[in-house]
């Protein structure tokens, strides 16, 4: 017995650690993501601490003469970088120099301090100028120190005696790196964009799912339902061309189709009209495009589990109610609709989620426009997340705006739940008690 | 980005591994460069290191050293999928040693460590850096530190088109005293839209193909609003200049109301612009100086001085004439081998040689890195890169290096695009990208 499990529990090993890698890891990243103030900037992998000059203009306020202090800039040549210098094992002949004619010389830039040991006699190779330049620097400006404890110990060296208090406050305004923060929520929460693209996200979930992949969906089925089967067949496949033509290929035709030199342009331009951009026209048009492109690449799949659905309907019901005159309408309401709620609460479920998950038929088509307005909230999570002009991109922004669409997904399913009363819809059924 | 972690895992074993064989035959090095924007008349972005290299090799040779330098080149011909491969590529330790891009990186870039400042790496003071023109050296700095050599310079123009330009009125004479017009003031934003609006009238060219503005975001959005005054940062902060700003989006909103620009013009195919300015359908528009080379070699306007004047971008209500300069920069990324990392600042150095910088300002219309570069007679016998260096150059600001300008920009391009499609009005978007300003910068940026 035991064994069998073990058994079994190796057998799903490499499952488990798929489905954990690939498809859990990436819900909890998001979510440790999503309470960060993560962006190209701070990186992911942790960060530093930089004494920039914007550090050190924050640290004005709290501690002026210590900031100040940290602002200048200094090459000294002293007896600390003159024994460095020496353990470098460059050309003796260099530091011996250095001594005689520079010590207790002071650069306000390095560049200058460069020039200086360019100057002497023995001029040493540029590599060897970095090197030697460095054992001077007396300054903590732009320094990257990679944790707190080598910061301090630099301001320590440099003779900067800090409190443990002006330590910290050194720490967090020169540290680079990310912070846990709630901010994303309360940015998403108080945006009014945010709400725009919100609304977006339902109208566009709202429309293509009740137009086409359910109600369309249905007439599909019903319309092959009562057409003779070698018609039928043809008409299915051809509604299933837009879900197997290549996603890219799909969506340009719709572009060929409506932009300025395209098909609508040219045959709206036979009666007179200015060729224009049909999709990216108005809000309007383009929300009928985007709608209308992924509404017929929803319909077939609907169309497709419904088809299949009903033909489980045991064909003595269709027969029974011929013979008791039922009109094709009353077949549909009384016999067909009754038996689909399954069918219909998975498609509806399903389309949900992946509508609301789904951007990349509109980032090809209207790439959110005309001015944002047919942004969706997982595009606009896209956009943040991973596409700013200015290379500054916010992956803790963008992650919470994932994790909100998870929440809203999670939401409706159990919503539809309720709606098709999933309890009856799984419960044992009563005749076999 | 949640496959990072799994990534970086693998990525900094290959990392380790790779690393281990360039030690083991330390004269026997690889070195990869990357370049964003990059299309077929910008390939000397790449190829200028591999000329470097063949140098480089012989002067190691005539040292006595035996080294061989591999380059391995990847061009990106957008910005898009470039900036997320190459940030994600440097957070998994994968970044290549050498990167061309946009100077206002270097700000979110460096405060991530994902670049190292080139000015460990070489001595500033020798030819040919001490050359190049200083401004782009600032541009190439941040912090007060010098992180990249500039790869090009450009300027962003506007542009006319001469026949309808004579069509509604203006002598020959009169066009070639435009550029001159332009600078002084005399010809405002406000002339842009008169002449537009009496080319449209006339029926030179369609409704909404008077003012032809760039397709889609980009740098060149800045320069309207430096026209009406703006500033882009001081001392360090951020800017928001809301009256400047106020007329910049508005000069879009009035273009859209006269019918001179397309409501749904932001977003249309970037293939069919280029064919129509290249082809007289649109009377003004904006653009790049590379776009020189593009609307000649690729579009076919062979006779461009004759169909074409240009000139700074007009100065507007509360600002002046001005053009932008988005030079690229050679970066060295951090994660390699100080040794790599020494013979790829040593590329970028000999790339920057004016002889070898030529080919890629001619071929790509671009701007020269320094003086002496306007002086090779490839430079200096191109009419094209002769006058735009002289008229728009010295009067070229660029956009800042500051970590936080991305957020800056992203929100006011949402509120441009918001005024421009007519979404909101100019005073909502204003209002909304203030609040929204504050909610995300706070005080790093100055509202007024």
């Amino acid at each position: 017995m035991n064994t069998s499990r073990m058994l079994g529990l190796v057998m799903i090993a490499p499952a488990a650690i798929m489905i954990l890698l690939f498809f859990l890891m990436p819900v909890v990243l998001t979510g440790v993501f999503s309470m960060t103030n993560m962006t190209t900037a701070t990186g992911i992998s942790g960060g530093a601490y930089q004494i920039a000059p914007h550090s050190l203009n924050d640290l004005k306020s709290t501690m002026p003469d210590i900031a100040e202090q940290m602002a200048q800039p200094r090459y000294a040549i002293d007896e600390a970088g003159m024994k460095a210098v020496e353990g470098l094992g460059l050309d003796a002949g260099i530091a011996t120099e250095l001594r005689a004619k520079h010590i207790g010389d002071v650069f306000q830039t390095r560049r200058e301090a460069e020039r200086m040991i360019k100057g002497l006699d023995q001029r040493p190779s540029t590599p060897d100028v970095k090197k030697i330049s460095e054992q001077f620097n007396r300054s903590v400006v732009n320094s990257r120190f990679s944790s707190k404890e080598e910061l301090f110990s630099a301001l320590d060296t440099l003779g900067f005696k800090l409190t443990d208090a002006q330590k910290d406050s050194v720490a967090d305004v020169t540290y680079t790196g990310w912070n846990w923060t709630t901010e994303n929520f309360s940015r998403i929460a108080s945006s009014p964009d945010m709400a725009r693209v919100l609304f977006n996200t339902l109208l566009y979930v709202a429309l293509v799912l009740v137009l086409f992949n359910t109600a369309y969906a249905m007439l599909l089925m019903i319309w092959t339902h009562y057409m003779p089967s070698a018609p039928a067949t043809i008409f299915r496949s051809i509604w299933l061309l837009p879900r197997i033509t290549p996603v890219v290929i799909y969506v340009l035709m719709w572009k060929w189709l409506a932009w300025d030199t395209g098909f609508i342009s040219v045959l709206m331009g036979k009666f007179g009209y200015p060729p224009k951009n049909y999709m990216l026209d108005n809000a309007y048009n383009a929300w009928v495009f985007v709608v209308l492109i992924n509404g017929f690449i929803g319909a077939s799949m609907g169309m497709l589990v419904f088809s299949s659905a009903l033909k489980a309907i045991p064909k003595s019901q269709f027969f029974a109610s011929e013979v008791d005159g039922a009109s094709r309408w009353q077949q549909i309401r009384y016999i067909i609709l009754p038996q689909m709620r399954w069918p219909i609460l998975f498609v509806t479920c399903y389309q949900t989620l992946s509508l609301l998950a789904s951007f990349n038929e509109i980032l090809l088509s209207t790439r959110g426009g005309p001015g944002k307005a047919t942004e969706v909230w997982s595009l606009a999570a896209y956009h943040t997340a991973l596409n700013n002009y200015a290379g500054n991109l916010e992956y803790g922004l963008g992650a919470a705006m994932a994790l909100v669409l998870v929440v809203i997904g999670i939401v409706l399913s159990l919503g539809y739940l309720r709606i098709f009363n999933y309890g009856t819809l799984v419960s044992r059924p009563l005749i076999e008690d | 980005m949640n496959i990072l972690p799994t990534l970086k895992c693998m990525t900094v074993a290959a990392a380790i591994l790779a690393s281990t064989s360039v030690l083991a035959f330390a004269k026997d090095i690889t070195i990869s460069v990357w370049s964003g924007g990059t299309g077929p008349n910008d390939t000397y972005r790449l190829d200028a290191i591999e000329i470097a290299a063949q140098q480089l090799e012989r002067e190691a040779a005539i040292r006595g050293e035996d080294l061989k330098i591999k380059v391995e080149k990847t061009p990106y011909s957008d910005w898009e999928s470039f900036k997320q491969a190459l940030t994600l590529a440097a957070e998994a330790k994968k970044a290549p040693n050498i990167v061309a891009t946009g100077h206002e990186d270097i700000g979110p870039w460096s405060q991530a460590g994902l670049i190292v400042p080139i000015e460990d790496y070489v001595d500033l003071d020798s030819w040919p850096l001490n050359d190049i023109y200083e401004n782009l050296m600032e541009i190439a700095s941040f912090n007060g530190v010098v992180y990249g050599i500039p790869q090009d310079a450009e300027s962003r123009p506007m542009f006319f088109w001469k026949p309808h330009m004579k069509a509604i009125g203006y002598s020959d004479a009169d066009l070639d005293a435009l550029p001159q017009k332009v600078q002084d003031g005399a010809y405002s934003m406000a002339n842009v839209l008169e002449d537009a609006k009496k080319m449209q009238d006339k029926g030179l060219v369609q409704p909404g193909y008077g003012f032809y503005p760039r397709t889609s975001n980009g740098p060149d959005y800045w320069q309207f609003y430096t026209s009406f005054g703006g500033t882009m940062e001081e001392d360090g902060k951020l800017v928001f200049d809301k009256a400047a700003m106020t007329r910049a989006y508005q000069f879009f909103a009035d273009a859209v109301k006269d019918g001179v620009t397309k409501k749904n013009h932001i977003g249309m195919p970037g293939d069919q612009w280029w064919k129509e300015v290249a082809t007289g359908k649109a009377g003004i528009w904006h653009g790049g100086t590379w776009h020189y080379a593009r609307l000649v070699n690729q579009e076919g306007l062979t006779d461009f001085f004759g169909n074409v004047v240009f000139s700074l971008m007009p100065a507007g209500e509360g600002g002046k004439a001005n053009t932008l300069t988005h030079p690229l920069v050679y970066l060295l990324t951090a994660g390699h081998e100080k040794e790599d990392m020494a013979i790829a600042a040593q590329l970028i150095k000999i790339a920057s040689e004016p002889r070898i910088n030529v080919l890629h300002a001619v071929k790509s219309a671009h701007l020269g890195i320094s003086k002496a570069e306007s002086e090779i007679d490839l430079y200096s016998s191109d009419r094209w890169a002769r006058e735009a260096t002289e008229r728009l150059l010295p009067y070229a600001n660029a956009m800042p290096n500051n970590a936080d300008f991305g957020t800056y920009w992203t929100i006011m391009w949402k509120g441009l695009e918001a005024s421009w499609t007519g979404a909101k009005t100019v005073e909502a978007s204003i209002g909304d990208v203030e609040t929204e300003l504050k909610s995300t910068l706070g005080d790093k940026i100055i509202i007024r």
